[in-house]
């Protein structure tokens, strides 16, 4: 079946009748995002059983571990760490990586691959090399363990994805779009901020996202770089469960998820995966 | 095209993530690297001294694990970045293309939830879903299917099914912001000259998305060479590989020196693999004519 | 000698910044959960009330590497709270002091010998039991051996603990060899037995292994008392521990001083303070611990099953941490060999 090559999918979709291929396509992705979900629905299920250890299948509904969440001033504390950290890590990511990104795709620096291998590098280590290396560096230069270290580590492993993903959109890029704007009279500033950066920010976004989540999520690192009363949350969730399995983690988790998801859905708002340009 | 084998003004933007990486990078893992050919800590231990004997254990595996460490690190980052890829191309590809500004915004979070739900609570909840008394088998049993409980856990497939669980997100937001960049009308102008459906796919849509199927799957590959608090909470003993080993090390053993050998390896076994991800990527984007 | 004027010049003045000066910082280690709640809540304001000084505890393990990494003149900690294993390696490197006696410490004076006996490094505060948590309802006879986990009818129902990385399962192998062999250095006879065991369901950590005996994942695991235990009164589960007739091995929470610390008598006093028997039997009702000191008085539910008098404390078996260590690099890769696959 063919259409008129001025109409977009979804009309053409809409006038097709039961389409067998396309609601396999939607199954097929329900059926992933099961896949993603499940556990999410399974530590829900934890956060709301009021047993005080985990277990399956679930004997009721309580909110007596979000009570204990919310009221245990360690959990909170390191929540706000966590958030504030992940938030400042995110801003520093997205300007070091964009920046980078556009250096290694447009500034014909010499050792291209190399040099992108090598900014990729902090992904292959184990984190807690990682940790343990800035722990010894931090210490050896006389620095201790003060946030701005913290901070500054966990930059260190988000730029790497703010990088890749910038990087991945910077080569399916058409050149031609900025090539037209200054052929219309735009000067090189005007075309980067008007035209490059806007069709970047997809990448940048994708970039941004990931940082903030591995910033959020961080854990090996962390472990080594907290001090007392200066834990992040992943660190105190860890040492917590250690000892103790009960509902409280898991609530925790929750209330960090939906934490964390509002962030990203503000951020999708203000910079949008979807804002791109069409021609 | 801009050729030309001067640098251009714009590298100079590497700059600031160069001095990131020197300072917080170079350095520290140099020291690391140089700690690695000592027998102890030079600064704390007047005792230590120069050796190679941290590499001539891992190369020599006298005690018959450590290859099969760094093998078992390997195949499971392949087969990880394989099924996150299977699992991810058709959510991005959905995601990209949805029209609808909620349904978009729901699926991203749906997709990002995973990331969040923190190392320690998702293990448990993969216990939850997979072990012997878990979900599945006790689904599988009820309904007749099996009458023993299938070995989910404790092994490299339940290892592999929490790893792919964290990465699929990494995968799907790599993707998706390159196959929204795919303008639409190119796979309508390949179906208006007869192509179908699938073909159109095949033949216009996926080659204008390998960039981001290589950046995620150098991505996903790249994090779980380096994945051991997974692993170690999946896997039992039945798994084994160099970062679990490396964490025993550092965490278990007090041998830092060791471990930092071991990650020095790791770290030049993984670096030849994402030079030559970089040569192939650069060579198709060239073949393709663009930026 | 100072008169209530004088005092009262000097508060005048700078009282704040005075008080600040004096005020010295011990720098603890701690674990997390139920225990770390009970030292935040009350342990430790009341150390920092009566002392007058500040406690930073850090929870984020695993605390020897960063002690390792800190310099010896000036440690990252000043009292290392860590379990016996670790206490040896951190000994082997220099990192902890080698005795403390009755003279730093005057509670040490009170304690039960293994609290300060040739295998421990430093000053042991609590102690648990490393035996057989079993489940009650799965028509299983009480334990009476470390060999009834090897009943074929528990193939692939039993847990244990990844080696390398946790003590329990450390101490585990050293009990096969006594059980199946010579003694706790025989580990040719412990590996057969190790060997034997499989399929057996591998841990990091003992909250795992509660996981599993609680939901029934496995019907008998190596467990310390305390863990099983803890599931008491309104938490009741249908899990119980065995204490085997060959003895069961201690798992000591033990504190140690470093040697660099720049606080040595407030890092004395702190050992000193947790060895004190309402301290003690604060934390041991909390947690589920056997108390080292034996002038504690528990309450009667937890007397009967804790180790507090000497007939039941003579049960435990301490490993020689010392001889382990050394061999621990063979010893892991041997029964990584072993237990694959």
């Amino acid at each position: 079946m063919s259409a008129p090559m001025s109409a977009p999918m979804s009309v053409v979709a809409n006038k097709r009748p039961f389409d067998v291929g396309h609601a396999a396509y939607l199954a097929l992705n329900a059926l992933l995002l099961t896949f993603l979900l499940a556990p999410i629905a399974i530590v829900l299920v934890f956060a709301l059983n009021p047993t005080p250890y985990i277990s399956f299948p679930p004997v009721g509904v309580s909110l007596r571990w979000f009570e204990k969440f919310f009221a245990g001033t360690e959990f909170m504390n390191a929540l706000w760490l966590s958030l504030w950290v992940a938030s400042v890590v995110l801003v520093l990511s997205i300007l070091i990586g964009g920046a980078c990104a556009l250096a290694l795709a447009r500034g014909n620096l010499p050792g291209r691959a190399f040099l992108t291998a090598f900014f990729m590098s902090p992904l292959m280590l184990p984190a807690i090399l990682t940790g343990l290396a800035l722990f010894q560096a931090y210490l050896l230069s006389g620095i201790g363990r003060p946030v701005w270290g913290l901070i500054l580590a966990h930059t260190l492993v988000a730029v790497p994805y703010v990088i890749r993903t910038t990087l991945a959109v910077l080569h399916n890029f058409d050149r031609r779009i900025e090539e037209a704007a200054a052929v219309l009279g735009a000067s090189p500033a005007r075309v980067f901020f008007e035209v490059t950066l806007p069709l970047i920010r997809p990448g940048v976004f994708a970039g941004g996202v990931f940082a903030f989540i591995v910033s959020f999520d961080q854990f090996p690192v962390s472990l080594f770089l907290v001090v007392p009363k200066g834990e992040t949350l992943p660190v105190v969730l860890f040492n917590y469960m250690k000892f103790d399995l009960d509902g409280a983690i898991a609530a925790a988790s929750m209330v960090s998820i939906l934490l964390a998801l509002s962030v990203v859905l503000v951020l999708e708002r203000l910079i949008g995966l979807k804002a791109y340009v069409k021609l | 095209m801009i050729s030309g084998a001067r640098p251009s003004p714009i590298a100079w933007l590497v700059a600031p993530a160069a001095l990131l990486f020197v300072l917080f990078f170079v350095l520290p893992f140099g020291v690391m690297a140089m700690m690695s050919f000592y027998s102890g800590n030079p600064v704390t231990n007047p005792n230590a001294f120069a050796t190679t004997r941290h590499y001539e254990r891992f190369i020599f595996d006298t005690a018959g694990i450590y290859h099969e460490a760094l093998w078992s690190t390997l195949s499971i980052g392949l087969v990880t970045t394989v099924v996150s890829l299977l699992i991810g191309y058709p959510l991005a590809h959905w995601m990209a293309r949805m029209q609808s500004r909620l349904g978009h915004a729901l699926v991203l979070m749906a997709v990002i939830a995973p990331m969040l739900t923190g190392i320690v609570v998702r293990t448990f909840a993969w216990m939850t879903i997979l072990q012997d008394k878990g979900v599945i088998n006790t689904l599988l049993i009820q309904w007749g299917l099996t009458d023993k409980p299938l070995p989910l856990m404790y092994n490299e497939f339940g290892t592999v099914v929490a790893l792919v669980h964290i990465y699929v997100p990494f995968m799907v937001l790599t993707l998706t912001g390159v196959i929204g960049r795919i303008d639409e009308r190119l796979e309508q102008a390949a179906r208006s000259l007869g192509a179908g459906r699938v073909r159109a796919f095949v033949e216009v849509t996926l080659p204008l998305s390998l960039p981001g199927i290589l950046a995620g799957s150098l991505l996903v590959f790249a994090l779980s060479i380096s994945a051991y608090v997974t692993p170690s909470l999946m896997g039992g003993t039945n798994v084994l590989t160099l970062p679990m080993l490396i964490a025993q090390q550092v965490g278990t053993s007090f041998n830092p020196n060791f471990a930092g050998a071991l990650g020095v390896i790791l770290l030049l076994v993984s670096l030849a693999i994402v030079v030559a991800y970089n040569r192939i990527l650069a060579r198709l984007s060239g073949e393709q004519g663009m930026a | 000698m100072r008169s209530g004027a004088g005092l009262a010049a000097i508060a005048a003045v700078g009282a704040p910044s005075i008080l600040h000066a004096q005020t010295k910082t011990l720098k603890i280690t701690t674990w997390g959960g139920k225990w770390g709640d009970v030292m935040k809540a009350t342990v430790l304001p009341a150390f920092e009330k009566e002392f007058k000084c500040t406690v930073s505890a850090d929870q984020a393990f695993p605390f020897v590497p960063k002690l390792q990494a800190s310099s010896k003149t000036d440690p990252i900690y000043d009292v290392l709270h860590t379990n016996s294993n670790e206490q040896w390696n951190s000994l082997s490197e220099g990192l902890v002091m080698a005795k403390i006696t009755a003279k730093e410490v005057p509670n040490v004076a009170d304690v039960y010998p293994y609290a300060v006996s040739d295998k421990i490094v430093g000053v042991t505060i609590f102690t648990s039991a490393i035996g057989l948590g079993y489940r009650t309802d799965k028509g299983l006879a009480k334990p009476t051996s470390w060999k009834d986990l090897a009943d074929p009818k528990l193939a692939g129902a039993r847990g244990g603990y990844i080696i390398p990385v946790n003590s329990l399962g450390q101490c585990h192998l050293m009990m096969l060899g006594k059980v199946y062999g010579k003694g706790l250095t025989d580990l040719d006879a412990a590996y057969k037995a190790l060997e034997a065991l499989k399929p057996i369901k591998l841990v990091d950590f003992t909250g795992q292994m509660e996981k599993m005996l609680l939901s029934a994942e496995v019907s008998m695991g190596v467990i310390h008392d305390s863990g099983v235990y803890r599931y008491d009164g309104p938490n009741m589960q249908p899990v119980d521990f065995a204490s085997p007739s060959e003895g069961v091995l201690a798992l000591e929470q033990v504190l140690n001083v470093t040697p660099g610390s720049k606080v040595k008598d407030l890092a004395f006093g702190y050992i000193d303070y947790m060895l004190r028997p309402d301290v003690q039997k604060l934390l041991a009702e909390a947690v589920w611990y056997s108390p080292a000191n034996t002038k504690v008085k528990l309450d009667a539910k937890y007397d009967a099953k804790l180790l507090t008098t000497p007939a039941k404390v003579a049960t435990l078996i301490q490993p020689d941490w010392k001889w382990y260590n050394a061999r621990k690099e063979d010893i892991d890769a041997r029964v990584t060999k072993i237990l694959k696959g």
